[in-house]
């Protein structure tokens, strides 16, 4: 086969050819600084062997040149040749040898007996060849050369598998080149899910997570479903939207969730080595219940008072329709600290009043929601996210400022918030473009300012530490 | 033969500047496929099987510079006829999920260029070529064969957007020309 392949490659010593850089690397060859590469035909053929496309095309190709130049008659036998040689090398290229047993599924440290057997024509012997898992070589002394055209191989202890496609298990010629491959799955059963909870966004769907249970991972392709149905009667639906946003194993059901009725739901996990069900969670959609958080919360002073701000919000718009009493929770903490102060008892009210507070200074403050008695439910619902944090700054004591010379960092951010809040004003009275502007504004670019102030010296820190 | 003297729409023309880049996912491919298929110069050997019956990119120069027109972009809209049912296929089997949705959305790219190649054969007056049988038997492969024929299917696809940058390059010359 080589002798025909150079003989073909001698009469075609003049042409150049032009190959794609991926393709040049498949050979070996640099390309060169030009746009179009080219190289010789001859190092090509010698490379070939197994590799039927660069024969293919180039019969191919040359079958187009003979149309094209009528007399061309002499460069028939090559071509003939050339097409024998494809037809060969592609038989011989398909089933060169043929791994037991193919793909596997196995235990986490279970052994595994494989073999690589040879196509006659290949003519090679058991004992040259090699095997490499992962694309690392197994030591020989694992092998075992059962005929002249059949070698064995005994993994013991088996990790499970490197990459969720499958581990590599290859079996080589002697010169490195590829013969067959098997892909092993080495994994373990699933355990029972755990940890399963469910909430619903203004009763009209229901999200789900869970965890995996016992060590987690199980190296192999897990499949879980999240089962549900009416308690006392229903038939059992699945859930069809897996792993929305960040949460892993999670689901979504989006519509059709009847009220009144509890719910029964599980999540089965199940792969080819095993599968395991979750306890039932039995629940009442009303029951779970979580909002929005409440809008347009805003912070202000009240009047002189040093230490005091009001803080006013808006009831999350969509729990109209669903009679029920909002329960809020207030969080407010000074600007430049990490610890939240929570004012719990604030009833159903959409404003409050913050009291003892240090004077000027700026205080950051978010409110959440929990929807309460939804349909004369007596269940406590789930508290929303926290709104967005709003800022204000208590008025600065008269005493201080007398008495110092340099204006304290506090006292220099009011004095500065003041005069803006009266820039802002007459900028929207007299300035028609500028209509986005206002106090709000600059309350959240203090607040984001904070925000990256903190990353920023955490960065720090971390890197001096 | 008459050579068509219509001009192609300009959004036919702007087409032809290549968004499509396989390096945002080439590698995640690669690793996701597991060792060997990721290390420098591995090379199995390529698959005789219907997902890598595509035109070869690489061609002899004289031949490549004289394509008419029309079997250019006919060479072009085979290939990637061929490389998007691929494509799709790899994607399909994928099990990591991040990737199938790189897969996909590179899917939908392939998907647009080939409607841009088939519009513009058309605004040429070029017979669009039949779309080929579908899938003949495929014989049953083992996961490790269908990871090297995914592997080759990435390589072409690499080939051809090489290629096709020089192709459509070539073609708006010679259409304004």
């Amino acid at each position: 086969m080589n002798l025909g392949v150079t003989a073909a490659a001698a009469a075609f010593k003049e042409a150049i050819l032009v190959f794609t850089p991926a393709a040049c690397s498949q050979f070996g060859l640099q390309t060169s600084s030009e746009e179009e590469p080219t190289f010789d035909l001859r190092r090509a053929a010698e490379r070939v062997k197994l590799r039927g496309s660069c024969l293919l095309f180039t019969s191919r190709k040359l079958d187009k040149v003979r149309e094209r130049r009528k007399a061309a008659k002499r460069t028939m036998f090559p071509f003939m040749f050339l097409l024998l040689l494809v037809q060969h090398v592609l038989l011989s290229s398909t089933h060169e040898a043929v791994i037991s047993p193919q793909d596997p599924v196995l235990y986490i440290g279970s052994s595994l007996t494989a073999t690589c057997t040879l196509s006659p024509e290949l003519g090679l012997h058991a004992s040259t060849l090699y095997w490499t898992l992962n694309g690392i070589s197994v030591s020989s002394s694992a092998y075992s050369v059962l005929s002249p055209d059949t070698l064995s191989i005994t993994l013991q202890n088996l990790n499970g598998s490197q990459q969720q496609s499958g581990d590599n298990l290859v079996c080589h010629g002697a010169d490195g080149h590829v013969l067959a491959g098997s892909c092993l799955y080495v994994g373990r059963p699933p355990e029972k899910p755990v940890n399963l909870t469910c909430w619903s966004h203004n009763t009209k769907d229901l999200s789900c997570k869970w965890s995996p249970g016992g060590l987690g991972e199980t190296h192999i392709q897990t499949k879980y479903t999240l089962k549900y149905k009416l308690r006392w009667y229903g038939r059992e639906k699945e859930c069809e939207v897996y792993n929305t946003g960040k949460q892993r194993y999670s689901c979504y059901i989006p519509r059709n969730l009847a009220l009144f009725t509890p719910y029964e739901i599980w999540v089965e996990a199940a792969n080819q080595l095993g599968s395991a069900t979750s306890d039932i969670t039995t629940l009442d959609i009303l029951d779970v219940v979580t909002t929005d958080p409440p809008a347009n919360v805003q912070v202000s002073r009240v009047g002189d008072l040093e230490d005091q701000l009001t803080v006013r919000w808006a009831s999350p718009p969509e729990l109209k329709d669903i009679l029920f009493q909002a329960k809020y929770q207030i969080r407010y903490r000074l600007e430049d600290s990490t610890e939240w102060k929570v004012v719990d008892d604030v009833g159903n009210q959409t404003s409050c009043r913050l009291a003892g507070l240090q004077p000027g200074t700026v205080y950051f403050v978010q409110v959440r929601c929990n929807p309460v008695g939804i349909y004369g439910s007596r269940k406590p619902g789930i508290w929303s996210d926290w709104s967005h944090p709003a800022a204000a700054s208590t008025p600065s004591s008269e005493r201080l400022q007398s008495g110092s010379c340099d204006p304290k960092p506090g006292e220099q951010n009011s004095t500065l918030r003041r005069e803006l809040k009266q820039f802002f004003g007459w900028v929207r009275k007299h300035a028609s473009g500028c209509s986005g502007m206002s106090i709000k504004l600059y309350d959240q670019w203090r607040v984001w300012l904070q925000k990256s102030h903190k990353t920023r010296n955490q960065i720090l820190q971390d890197d001096n530490s | 033969m008459q050579r068509s003297r219509v001009r192609p729409h300009p959004a036919a023309l702007c087409c032809m500047s290549f968004p499509l880049s396989l390096t945002p996912f080439m590698s995640s491919a690669l690793t996701y496929l597991g060792p060997p298929f990721n290390e420098k110069d591995f090379s199995p050997p390529r698959p005789n099987s219907t997902a890598l019956s595509l035109p070869s990119a690489a061609t002899r120069l004289e031949l490549w510079h004289g394509l008419e027109n029309q079997a250019r972009l006919a060479q072009n809209q085979k290939a990637y006829s061929v490389l998007l049912a691929a494509v799709r296929e790899l994607a399909r089997s994928t099990l990591c999920p991040a990737l199938k949705t790189s897969l996909l959305h590179f899917c939908t790219g392939l998907d647009g260029l080939l409607g841009s190649i088939s519009a513009l054969m058309t605004t040429l007056g070029y017979a669009l070529p039949p779309p080929s049988a579908n899938m003949e038997m495929r014989p049953t492969m083992n996961d490790f064969a269908k990871k090297v024929e995914g592997f080759w299917i990435l390589r072409e696809l690499q080939s051809w957007l090489w290629r096709s940058a020089k192709d459509f390059n070539r073609l708006k010359k010679r259409l304004r020309g």
